[in-house]
Formats: structure tokens, sequence, C-alpha cells
């Protein structure tokens, strides 16, 4: 079974303020395969960062979850310090408890207090089953194609073109300049179209 | 105990969501980012599209007593 | 354009297009379809005897709006890149019955070649910008109360710049279409197909009050003692000088702004009458006018959609490219390594336009300043074991990411080929719709995957 590392985030008061943060972190402790649980003010700044790689090499963790924000916010910066503590940067999942708890039910901290519990649950209950992913690499063409050939395409074009890389453009008509080239003069300035 | 018996006045049910990563998702933390209070009863699955969901979530969420399942995508 | 032409690092295929794409990030294959030009480039020099000789010379021109004419071998235009012309085989003799080569005789090189054919080409490309454009709307069709399109002093914006261009049929001498004379009361009507969610487009279209703006400083410039209305909902000048160009169009132009719609328009002899209301002083107006322009919506070219569905990568209900984020990430698409430049994701203005080019252009540079690139492992992976080769994944895939693979096996002492299914891991975007469809559960997304996802379920359930 794994060994997995809790990290409760206050985020300063915004989570903190509404969700009792101590009481889910006793509840979290019962969770099957919780091997360590740790509060932090705030676990994305530097100290927080690394209080968690550290707790990983300490504590022997496997996989962690760390419930604070979105992790359409964080997730990658989560990753990156899963990394730096040796795991696999895939065995870190975010339960969100400041947009889907703390920030929503304001009014509610002892529902919002079991909703975060529950969330961790679930978040823990993945993380349980999550699997080390790996990275494949594929090489690049370093060549371009640009479809249109009017003042955006060969706007594009050129500075492709201008950094050292072969572009094609490809164009319906028989010139190209697109609708810029039928333009007569152009707002602000009124200097030409074509 | 037959739905006549119980008692409904402060009943919430239990909604669980499945929620894509790009749109609704990214809805939720913006619900939440404009502070819009709604019940706490709702839990979000977060999903890399809605065309993940498989009807098989949907059917063991009713089965582990899920009072309605909203799929966002 | 001369500049595109000239680069050393840039390949122009005018008079092509994109037939097919396949491949992914990093590595695409396209086939690309050069039209038959009956010119040979390498023999042509552009010296245009061609274009003075040819006996078809009443074909409506395109590049004009229909307002002027051209031959049936042609340059679009006198400044065209490349400076050749093409044959339009829908208009030449020659090639509609044999009966003709004019050019043939007339050209100094040999470069005409009745006998080109259309030609399919296969590149390599690491990345694809996407830059298609726009058009403006079929106002016709949506507004018979403006005439529908049949008053022939009712123009667009887009044939009013080729009134009004030194390079366009008057020379850049402002004559109305009918007969020629030069309008004195001109009327501008913005917001024609925008911003109406009733009969056409809901959203504002972006450029026009300032082109608009010009067009009236324009028409105040080259035609002395005109009178210049425009009818408008709002005046949205939201850019770098564009308030101050606006106010010295009102202010000294003497343009003059009605805040009102126009609800009839309607030939009457030689003049066009337009009724309206301006709602500033809550009445109805009648203008007798010379000529009418109508700021059109802009809307995606009419192959927009068919093309995106070849590259693969999605478009919204009217037809713009979908940015993968409004805000983060304006200029690339959800499918990996192909990105949106200009007005093809929506209507934008010219200096928007360079800047969003400039934009696409940096994010394929990124791409490309490495020789290799990681792909993101979250994606869906096939139990070979257990699938039966089905295939109803295949359809499925949005990313065109799934195809049959035979595979070789050994059982009950024999060796059998079977299929199964197949992604590849370039195309695939982790979307998992496949893994939904999948009747056996052979096929599963790594990071979201059913086992992982149902332990979420059972957990909040509880």
């Amino acid at each position: 079974m794994k060994r997995i590392g809790v990290f409760l985030c206050w985020c300063g008061s915004n989570i903190g303020g509404v969700v009792d943060v101590p009481k889910v972190a006793e509840a979290v402790r019962t969770f099957p395969g919780v091997a360590f649980v740790q509060e932090n003010k705030y676990t994305c700044s530097e100290p927080g960062q690394q209080a968690m790689v550290q707790a990983i090499k300490e504590h022997k963790i496997d996989a962690v979850v760390v419930a604070s924000c979105s992790p359409r916010m964080h997730l990658p910066t989560f990753q990156k310090a899963v990394e730096t503590a040796g795991l696999n940067p895939y065995m870190v999942e975010m339960a969100n408890l400041r947009e889907h708890c703390s920030w929503v039910h304001a009014s509610e901290p002892e529902n919002a207090t079991t909703k975060a519990m529950d969330l961790v649950r679930k978040a823990v209950a993945k993380v349980a089953k999550l699997e080390p992913l790996f990275e494949s690499y594929i090489p690049v063409t370093k060549r371009a194609l640009v479809i249109g050939g009017g003042i955006a395409g060969i706007q594009t074009a050129l500075d492709i073109a201008d950094s050292g890389h072969q572009v094609v453009i490809v164009e319906k008509e028989a010139t190209i300049g697109g609708r810029m080239a039928q333009l007569d003069k152009t707002f602000p300035t009124l200097d030409c179209g074509a | 105990m037959s739905v006549k018996e119980k008692d409904l006045s402060n009943w919430q049910p239990k909604i669980l969501g499945f929620a894509c990563n790009w749109c609704s998702y990214a809805g939720a933390d913006v619900c939440g980012v404009s502070r819009f209070q709604h019940p706490s009863t709702v839990r979000v699955v977060r999903v890399p599209c809605s065309g993940r969901v498989n009807p098989h979530f949907v059917l063991r969420a009713f089965q582990r007593g899920i009072d309605g399942v909203l799929v966002g995508g | 354009m001369v500049a595109a032409a000239q680069h050393p690092n840039i390949t122009l295929y005018t008079y092509s297009q994109v037939e097919s794409v396949g491949g992914y990030i990093g590595n695409f294959e396209v086939n690309i379809k050069k039209k038959a030009k009956y010119v040979d480039y390498s023999k042509c020099t552009g010296c245009g005897i061609c274009e003075t000789k040819c006996p078809t010379k009443k074909v409506p021109g395109e590049f004009d709006c229909f307002m002027g004419e051209r031959t049936a071998i042609y340059k679009p235009f006198a400044q065209a890149v490349p400076n050749k012309p093409v044959i339009d085989n829908k208009s030449c003799k020659k090639l509609i019955d044999g009966k003709c080569g004019v050019c043939a005789k007339m050209c100094p090189t040999g470069a005409i070649n009745y006998e080109d054919q259309d030609e399919i080409v296969t590149e390599n490309f690491g990345a694809i910008v996407v830059a298609t454009g726009f058009d403006l709307i079929e106002w016709g069709k949506f507004y018979p109360e403006y005439g529908g399109g049949e008053i022939p002093d009712v123009i667009d914006g887009l044939q009013f710049e080729r009134l009004v261009n030194a390079s366009g049929p008057t020379g850049g001498k402002i004559k109305r279409p009918s007969d020629h004379e030069i309008p004195q009361t001109v009327v501008f009507i913005k917001c024609v197909g925008s911003r109406d969610v009733l009969k056409a487009k809901s959203y504002c279209s972006r450029a026009c009050c300032m082109y608009t703006a010009k067009h009236a400083h324009q028409v105040r410039e080259k035609i002395k003692g005109s009178d210049v209305y425009i009818f408008y909902m709002d005046v949205r000048t939201p850019g770098k000088m564009y308030d101050e160009f606006y106010m010295r169009t009102r202010e000294e132009d003497g343009a003059k702004y009605v805040r009102g719609q126009v609800s009839k328009i309607f030939q009457d002899g030689n003049k066009v009458i337009v009724r309206g209301e301006d709602t500033l002083v809550g009445k109805s107006v009648e203008i007798t006018a010379d000529m009418v322009v109508v700021e059109t919506a802009m809307v995606p070219r009419p192959d927009a959609t068919q093309l995106a569905q070849t590259v693969g990568f999605s478009y919204d209900r009217d037809g713009w490219y979908t940015e993968a984020h409004p805000k983060l990430r304006p200029v690339e698409t959800n499918t990996g390594g192909v990105f949106l430049s200009g007005c093809c994701q929506g209507p934008k203005d010219v200096p928007d336009t360079v800047a969003q080019a400039s934009a696409a252009a940096v994010k394929v540079v990124a791409m490309f300043s490495k020789d290799q690139m990681a792909t993101n492992p979250q994606i869906a992976s096939v139990n070979e074991a257990t699938c039966v080769g089905c295939l109803l994944c295949k359809p499925i895939c949005p990313y065109k990411a799934i195809e049959a693979k035979e595979i070789t096996e050994r059982a009950h002492g024999e060796t059998v080929t079977r299929t199964v299914a197949s992604v590849n891991s370039g195309l695939c975007q982790g979307c998992g719709a496949c893994t939904a469809e999948c009747r056996s559960g052979s096929i599963n997304l790594k990071g979201f995957s059913n086992l992982q996802l149902l332990a979420e379920v059972d957990a909040a359930c509880l």
C-alpha cells in the first residue's frame, strides 16, 4: 500500500477562515493509506514547498494530496515540487478546498468543513490508485505551414522566417495580400493598405 | 420508511458533478472566485472532458446513494 | 507582401489549397493541391502582354468586389505577388471550347500551357498556423428591407474600399455603381448583420466603427460639399488614437452621426431613400441619398469549417476558430501544433491582427527551439489482450488519434492475426471519449482511469 502524504493549506485565511483545518487534519489521519498530514499557511510559497519536499523525503511518502486551491492554478507547481523530492510528478492530486469550498460556502463553516473532508477523502482515494506516468519525446520538424496569405499569414510567416526557420504559405487566390490588399488607407494613421 | 413519512423540510439533495477541466471545472472555479454561494452538498469530480464520463460512473454514484448527477462539459 | 515573396526562408504556394492533413504536433504530413495556373512561372516574366491581348475582357473581377472587370488570363491586381497571371478555366475560351489561344501566340517566352493540370504535393511540417481571414456577411439575404442587395447604389464596406482605392475600378474617384456619377449625399449604416440577434449575428464586428469613420472622412475629403450621414447604434473606439480619429471625423470633417436604426431603403428615380429613426430626438428621419454603404458583419470564410475539419481543430457556432483559452492561450487551438492568426479566430482590426500574427509566430518559434518535445503522458492506452477490435473508439475520437493495428499472437497452438485499436501518442489529447465508448473496457485513460475515477466516485458518495 502506498504511503500517502496530505498537505492541508490554509491559504492565509482564504481556506482557514472558513474551514476548520485542524479538524479536517484530524479526520484525514484516519483515511486509509494516509501516512502523514501537515498543515501549511501557504503551501505554494517557497517555505511551503520546501516543507513538503522535506516531509516527502523524511516520511518516505509515495504519493501526495495537496488540499488547497484549484488544480488549474497550482497543479504544475506541486508536480514540480514532488519531482524535486524524487517522486514521479504524476503522483500528486489536489483537493480544491478554496474555489469549490471555502469561497462558496463562506456562511456555513460547519458544512464547509464536512465538505472539505469529503473532498480530501476523494483525492486520497484517487491518489491510492495513481501510477507513475512518463513523458515520451517526439521529434520536431522545424518547418511551418501557414494557411492563408493575408496580412495575418504574411506577418506570421515573416516572423517565423526571420527566426531562421523555413515557412510555406499556402494561398487560395493567385496573389497574397488578402483583404488588406483591397483596402485603401487604414485607420487611424491613414497609411496605405497594400 | 416510505417517502411520505420522511421529513423533507431540511432535505438537501446530494449531488455529484463531473466537470470538464477546460470548461465547467473552470466555470466552477470562476464561481468560487466570484464567491457565488451555493448549497454545500455538491461534490465535483474533475475529468479531462465530459466525453470521459462513462455511464458506469453515473450508475455507480446512484448505487452509492447520490440523489443527482450533473455532467458538465 | 514583397518582403514575404523575397524572403529566402519563405516559399509561396499561391492558387493552392490544403487537401488533407495527417500526422500530429511536430510531424504533420500535408497534401497541398496546386491548382492549374496554365502559366509556367519559371518562364513567365510578368510582362502583362497576355492580359492586354486576351479577348475575354468582361469577367466580373473578384478583387474589385465585382464592380470592375478583368480578362480570362489575369493578375488579381497590378501589384499582385507573385506578379504573374493565372488563367481562369471557367471563363477562358480556349479552355472551354478550344477556340482562342491568343495568349499563347502573344507570350514572348512561351509560358502559356493549356495542358497544365492540378498537382498534389506532399510536405512535412512541425507546426501549422491557420490565417484564413474573414468574409463579409451576405447581407442581402438577411435584410430584404434594405433592398436585399438589388439596389445598385447600396454597397458594402469592401466595395467602398475598392471605389476609393487608387488602383480600384474607378481609379480612386468615388463614383456610384449605377451611373458612375459622383454621389453628393452618402449614407453609412453601421452594424448591418452585427449585434442583431434576431436576424443575423449576435457579435460586434469590432473594426466597423473605425473604418466607417475613415470612410466618412474619405467621402468628405474627396467630394467637396458632400453630405455624410452615419446611422449607428453605438460608437465603439477602444484603441490608441481611435477616439481622437472618430472625433476628428465628426468635428472637422462634419460627418453627421444619427443614433438610430434604418427601417427601410428603397430606390426612387435615381435616388436612394433611407428611412430610419433618430432616437436622440425621438423622430423618424428620411434621407434622400445618392449612395448608401452598409457596414456589414464580418463572418468566417465560407470554407472555414471544412478546413477546420481537414486540419482537425474546433470552431464555434458562428464558424470562428476556437482558441484554447480566451485569455491565456489566445493563439493556440486545442489541437497540439495548430495555431491561429488573425480574423479566422474572430473579427479584429489591422493592429490586433498583426499583434496576434506575431504572437502565433512566437508560439511556433518556441516549439522549434527544441529538437524534440515532451508529450503529455495522460493519454489513452489500449489493453490489447482484451480489445476485440470493434473500433467503435475510432470514429468517436475528435483528434483522429485511433487507428486499427494488426497484431500476431499464439493462441491454442496456432498463430493468429487479429485487429486491435492503437492510439497515436502524438495525436491523442487525453480527452477520454474513447474510454466511455469502449464496450469491453479495454481502452483506458492514464491519469483518469476507470479505476481511479470510480475510486473518486465511491469516496465522494460516502
